[in-house]
């Protein structure tokens, strides 16, 4: 219930876009068109759903006060966490590395459709939100971590999923010159993310 | 700094020749990075609710994107270019550590509202974009003005969100250093008998980004070259 | 340049060289502002306890107005026991003085932990809670020659921790002030808890310490006997976790104070 709970919230109520503005970059720049939207959101999913958890280890016996006592208890009192950081960014950048060149080797179908997201992945504020919101929120386990990083990954999906759909649509409409494409993307996801703050007080 | 500042003298163009004054310039409306090149919203749009909030963020931004300029810029014929990217991140969450390190041993209050954004500037991807698109390729000089111009644009659309937003949902203005200023006479609202109430609306996450449209709308309206097709 | 840009060895070598600077620097400049991050953290709590007996200070001057009040710190076990007592000079890092007593750190890494692995198991919980080694800080402030208890609560949310303080008189039962502070609730919604509106509404109700439930947040509008307050209409989830957390750390400084009154009347 606790793992179903955090998924649903990550969707909806903690939704990466509409509530905290994370990843607006891509998602403005990769939603003109619906399947390009759902290739990079897909890319997220993935990406997340696999550097929240390594990040948590991270977090949990590295970085955190007190984290290194498995090694010796003497080190009860080091504290890394100035670390963080920099130690998040180059574990998103070398997995999202990682996973690319082994995606190319393993999957070519899945690369030709993630491919040419991966890289843009790096820089997408959403990856090291998911871990910075992980560290700061403490999950208790790593299954309850990875299961925010993957409730994220699929409220950033349908985010610019949603969004990419409304501008495909958009373009028929008469929207007053200066406000086309960047302007009436922010009024409507201004407008998506009012509607999603409604789910705010479900309580799973 | 007198590093820097040196770097800066050796360049033989003279640093204000007009092509450098483009450089600063041109990002503040032509080319400016949140409404034009569509760059570093991410952390833009949630600390917008408090100017103070938007200043301090946007002086972050600052500090964070003329060292990372400056310094890719001088190694920019050393750096190995199969990782020139990692390196580039660890150039700017260095930076990141240091202004988050500094903000919550001097301005505690403000590092506490500003909390994960700080970090995120790691991945604004304006820092990001005018390290690849410039640094890489320009002396240190241009590269420090670059820099500043970057950040300027980047802080005038923050600190004009934080303005409406904050007027608007909480009928105040907070600068650093002088605390909130509510200008609104408390007789005037509701619960005091009279006609006015704030918009709480416009503290909520949502009416960042409907205001930063509106900027926009304005923003082309008066500068129609920037029109896009569809 | 002769060196060639792109080979293995110079890779490495850029990389070595770039953590090493990179690592140092970093260190240094953690280590060289943690002393004043420390202090700022304990001016923070200092001014969240004055706040709880109403008065009011600023970081400035939190210290002074902090040896002034505050007469007494005493650290307290789930059963209500004692374990340490201090007073006067606080220093930073002696792990004894109650005043370092991170509640918010051990509420999230241990207390946490025990409440979500037994929500169907109230004995089991009070048991583990009960062998848990964590201690409950409790402060006993003077004003005006009345005393004062300030004790701190921890909980969550909707978004993030809730924290706060809460002063008890000398009964060790009724209110006489709170604060309440939060991370990131929706603003004009739950972020008013830290509002005087809601904090007002607290003083003069008292504790139920004769039931397992010894305060009640309701829902906004609700009717309140004098063992309850209504909430935040809006705010329910933010509101239903300040109820949460008085009710998680109070009964254990309830416990606490009634052991001691009683000794006292013994006397």
């Amino acid at each position: 219930m606790e793992y179903f709970s955090i998924f649903v919230k990550g969707i909806f109520v903690e939704n990466m876009i509409f509530a905290y503005f994370l990843g607006m970059c891509s998602y403005l720049a990769v939603s003109k068109t619906v399947k390009t939207a759902v290739g990079l959101g897909f890319a997220v999913i993935f990406v997340l759903g696999i550097t929240v958890p390594i990040n948590y280890l991270l977090e949990e016996f590295v970085l955190k006060e007190g984290a290194l006592t498995w090694i010796d208890p003497s080190y009860s009192t080091i504290d890394l966490s100035f670390l963080s950081f920099i130690m998040f960014i180059a574990v998103i950048a070398s997995i999202v590395q990682l996973v690319e060149m082994i995606v190319e080797k393993f999957a070519p179908a899945l690369y030709g459709a993630l491919g040419i997201f991966l890289p843009l992945i790096a820089v997408n504020c959403s990856i090291l939100g998911g871990a910075l919101f992980m560290q700061e929120r403490q999950y208790p386990t790593i299954g309850e971590a990875t299961v925010f990083g993957l409730g994220s990954g699929v409220g950033w999906w349908l985010a610019i999923v949603a969004i990419a759909a409304i501008r495909e649509k958009i373009r028929y409409s008469h929207v007053p010159a200066p406000l086309k494409g960047l302007g009436i993307t922010f009024i409507i996801t201004g407008l998506m993310g009012m509607a999603f703050m409604s789910f705010m007080g479900i309580e799973i | 700094m007198s590093t820097e500042v040196k770097e800066i003298k050796k360049t033989s163009e003279p640093l204000f020749s007009k092509k450098n004054r483009k450089l600063l310039s041109d990002p503040l409306n032509d080319s400016n990075p949140i409404t034009v090149q569509v760059l570093g919203i991410c952390s833009a749009l949630a600390i917008t609710v408090q100017v103070q909030q938007a200043v301090i963020m946007s002086l972050s931004v600052l500090f964070v994107m003329i060292g990372g300029n400056v310094i890719v810029s001088l190694l920019r014929n050393r750096i190995p270019d199969r990782i020139r990217i990692i390196v580039q991140l660890v150039i700017i969450a260095a930076l990141v550590i240091i202004v988050n390190e500094v903000l919550k041993a001097f301005l505690p209050d403000i590092s506490e509202k500003l909390s994960v954004f700080v970090g995120l500037i790691i991945t604004n991807c304006i820092i990001m974009g005018r390290l690849e698109a410039f640094a890489l390729g320009n002396k240190p000089g241009p590269s420090f003005l670059d820099a500043i111009g970057n950040a300027m644009g980047y802080a005038w659309i923050l600190v004009a969100v934080a303005v409406v937003r904050e007027i608007i949902g909480s009928g105040a203005i907070s600068l650093p250093g002088m605390g909130q200023v509510k200008f609104i006479p408390s007789s005037w609202f509701i619960a005091e008998g009279g006609l006015y109430e704030n918009n709480n609306l416009f503290i909520l996450p949502p009416m960042a980004l409907v205001v930063v449209g509106i900027i926009i709308w304005i923003q082309r309206s008066r500068n129609t070259k920037l029109i896009e097709e569809n | 340049m002769a060196i060639n840009k792109n080979s293995n060895g110079y890779t490495f070598l850029f990389s070595i060289i770039m953590v090493v600077v990179v690592g140092s620097a970093l260190a240094y400049t953690s280590q060289s502002l943690k002393p004043l991050q420390k202090a700022n953290e304990a001016d923070k709590k200092m001014v969240d306890i004055l706040g709880a007996i109403k008065v009011p200070a600023t970081r400035a001057n939190a210290k002074e107005e902090f040896s002034k009040y505050v007469v007494e710190r005493i650290s307290v076990k789930y059963d209500g026991s004692e374990v340490n007592t201090a007073s006067g000079d606080i220093t930073a890092g002696d792990k004894t003085d109650p005043f370092n007593i991170d509640v918010k750190k051990e509420y999230r890494a241990i207390i946490s932990k025990i409440i979500k692995s037994t929500k169907k198991d109230p004995e089991g919980r009070k048991q583990r809670l009960g062998d848990a080694e964590v201690t409950y800080p409790l402060y006993v402030c003077e004003k005006n020659d009345t005393t004062f208890y300030v004790a701190p609560v921890v909980g969550t949310g909707l978004w993030g921790p809730i924290w706060g303080y809460v002063a008890l008189l000398e009964d060790g039962k009724t209110f006489y002030g709170t604060t309440f502070d939060h991370k990131t609730e929706t603003p004009g919604l739950g972020a008013e808890i830290k509002e005087s509106f809601f904090t007002v509404k607290f003083e003069g109700k008292t504790l139920n310490t004769s039931s397992e439930t010894v305060f009640e947040v309701k829902k906004g509008g609700a009717v309140v006997d004098e063992h309850s307050v209504d909430g935040i209409t809006g705010g329910t989830i933010t509101s239903k976790g300040v109820g949460e957390m008085l009710n998680r750390t109070l009964p254990v400084y309830v416990k606490y104070l009634s052991n001691t009154s009683n000794q006292k009347a013994q006397k």
